[in-house]
């Protein structure tokens, strides 16, 4: 049998992050949770982990953008495959003007928006750790 | 040393100029001065003096020419003219075109120590005047996206949880309070969705919302801004009594914005009519325009008030105190019927009641047919 897959979830509403939690235990995740980014970048060098459910809106602006553009430059950390989770699709585009509304910050990320869907959430969270998975064969 | 108060005096006198940095020496300015107009004009630039002291009459490049100059290159520096007493005239000539004061010569160390001061705190108040208005103009871009960022955090939250329960309850519910459950999600969708028309109202951008325009019937708008403002009317006793005209062309817009626009106008009038009475609505066509009417007879708005109740976060100052907002509903409501390039007025009597009426440009039948063509057409 597979080992649980850990993941990890950024994001600095501690009710949204219990709602998706919830959501994620029921199907057998082992979950952990960070509620700022400092926090969060700590777990991810300390732990290993297969999955990141990243909320791009925290603090006082785009610290989940800061965040994701420092695991980029990390040779392991942006191989992890990355769930992007965001409140306003809008301020998306009005970061990045010009861009296609998913921005792709990482080699492995999705993009959904607050709330999201049960049903929704599963099936990217399985895909992207199946696109990780095929990806880690295709390189060795 | 850079935040001191710079000046810089242009004079062809050196005794003038040598007096005036002696008389301001031991104050907090810091000074520069210049024999000429052209070695004046280059020291604007380089130097970037918050106020400049100007002859009128010297060699070379005139006064005059020299604050026409420091005018295109920084229209808040703070011009004064030096003139003799002979010129006066030429002083006000020079006022007229934008200098802030003159220095009569001769004068004392008093006189020009005065006129100096009142022409940094004339700097001062451009500076922060220009200041202020960024920020205003600032907060306005920004406002709706921060709002409803600070809105849908916590509707995000709810939602999430709420679709939780909703699936781990889902085998323990009642009929009933499946029902009820859906209601309450549906209810956050409704104010989720109001919240993207704010963001998308208020930051201007309305090229992006008329990118989304299609022919658009404004019966079927009244009717849905009519049924979402029925349950406020009901408690009040209020009846709302449309009368929609037959063959009403249909305008160029977008359902839910105008929607938005009417529930805000519909809406109010419910707010502010008395109990048991009854609010009016009418859309009819007249000439290449859809008249839309809403009429109340309920607390009405004070002749003060009337001018400004379309803009931004006005609040009535006067009259009744039935009933607060956000201030921001009828600025949104003229926004919305600006972007459809229309029109919306008000008469209204303090105690008699209000009557709104927006103008919209109806479609020409030929146009109106084409685009609703095609997208029947491109319909499976």
């Amino acid at each position: 049998m597979e080992p649980r897959k850990k993941l990890l979830i950024i994001d600095d509403d501690p009710d949204f992050v219990d709602g998706i939690k919830a959501i994620l235990i029921k199907e057998d995740y082992e979950v952990d949770a960070a509620y700022n980014p400092k926090d969060g970048f700590k777990a991810l060098e300390t732990k290993p982990y297969d999955l990141l459910l990243l909320d791009i809106m925290m603090g006082r602006g785009a610290e989940g953008v800061m965040l994701a553009r420092k695991m980029r430059k990390d040779p392991k950390l942006r191989e992890m495959p990355v769930l992007i989770i965001t409140g306003i699709r809008e301020q998306i585009a009005f970061l990045f003007p010009g861009q296609p509304v998913h921005p792709h910050f990482l080699p492995i990320d999705e993009l959904v928006e607050k709330p999201v869907e049960p049903q929704l959430l599963l099936e990217k969270v399985s895909t992207l750790l199946r696109m990780a998975e095929e990806r880690k064969v295709e390189t060795k | 040393m850079d935040d001191k108060f710079k000046v810089l005096i242009i004079d062809d006198e050196e005794v003038v100029l040598d007096s005036c940095s002696q008389i301001l020496e031991n104050d907090d300015y810091q000074i520069a001065t210049a024999m000429d107009g052209s070695l004046g004009l280059k020291l604007v630039e380089e130097y970037q003096p918050d106020l400049v002291f100007v002859d009128l009459k010297m060699p070379g490049i005139s006064g005059f020419e020299v604050l026409e100059k420091i005018r295109e290159t920084d229209q808040t520096i703070v011009t004064i003219v030096i003139t003799g007493y002979a010129t006066v005239s030429s002083a006000v000539e020079a006022m007229k075109s934008g200098a802030y004061d003159f220095l009569p010569k001769p004068f004392t160390p008093d006189e020009f120590r005065l006129i100096t001061k009142r022409g940094a705190e004339k700097r001062r108040l451009v500076l922060e005047t220009i200041a202020l208005r960024k920020e205003k103009e600032l907060l306005r871009e920004h406002f709706a996206a921060i709002v409803s960022h600070e809105l849908k955090t916590p509707l995000a939250a709810v939602q999430q949880n709420l679709f939780v329960l909703a699936m781990e309850l889902s085998d323990q519910l009642t009929e009933d309070q499946r029902k009820r459950f859906e209601r309450i999600q549906s209810r956050i969708g409704d104010l989720v969705k109001l919240i993207h028309t704010w963001l998308r109202v208020m930051s201007v951008d309305v090229e992006k919302i008329r990118a989304e325009f299609k022919p658009t019937l404004v019966s079927k708008a009244i009717t849905k801004a009519i049924e979402s403002v029925q349950p406020q009317a009901v408690r009040k006793d209020i009846e709302i009594l449309a009368s929609i005209e037959e063959s009403i062309q249909p305008v160029y817009g977008d359902e839910g914005i105008i929607v938005e626009a009417l529930v805000n106008i519909i809406g109010n009038a419910v707010k502010y009519s008395r109990a048991g009475s009854r609010v009016d609505v009418k859309v009819e066509g007249k000439e290449d325009d859809v008249l839309i009417t809403v009429m109340d007879t309920g607390v009405g708005i004070s002749k003060e008030d009337l001018p400004f109740i379309f803009e931004d976060f006005y609040m009535g100052k006067t009259g009744q105190q039935v009933e607060r907002g956000s201030g921001l509903g009828l600025a949104i409501t003229r926004r919305i019927v600006e972007a459809h390039h229309g029109s919306i007025c008000v008469d209204s009597e303090l105690g008699k009641g209000s009557t709104f009426i927006i103008r919209l440009p109806a479609l020409k039948p030929n146009i109106s047919n084409q685009p609703s063509l095609t997208e029947t057409l491109a319909k499976p």
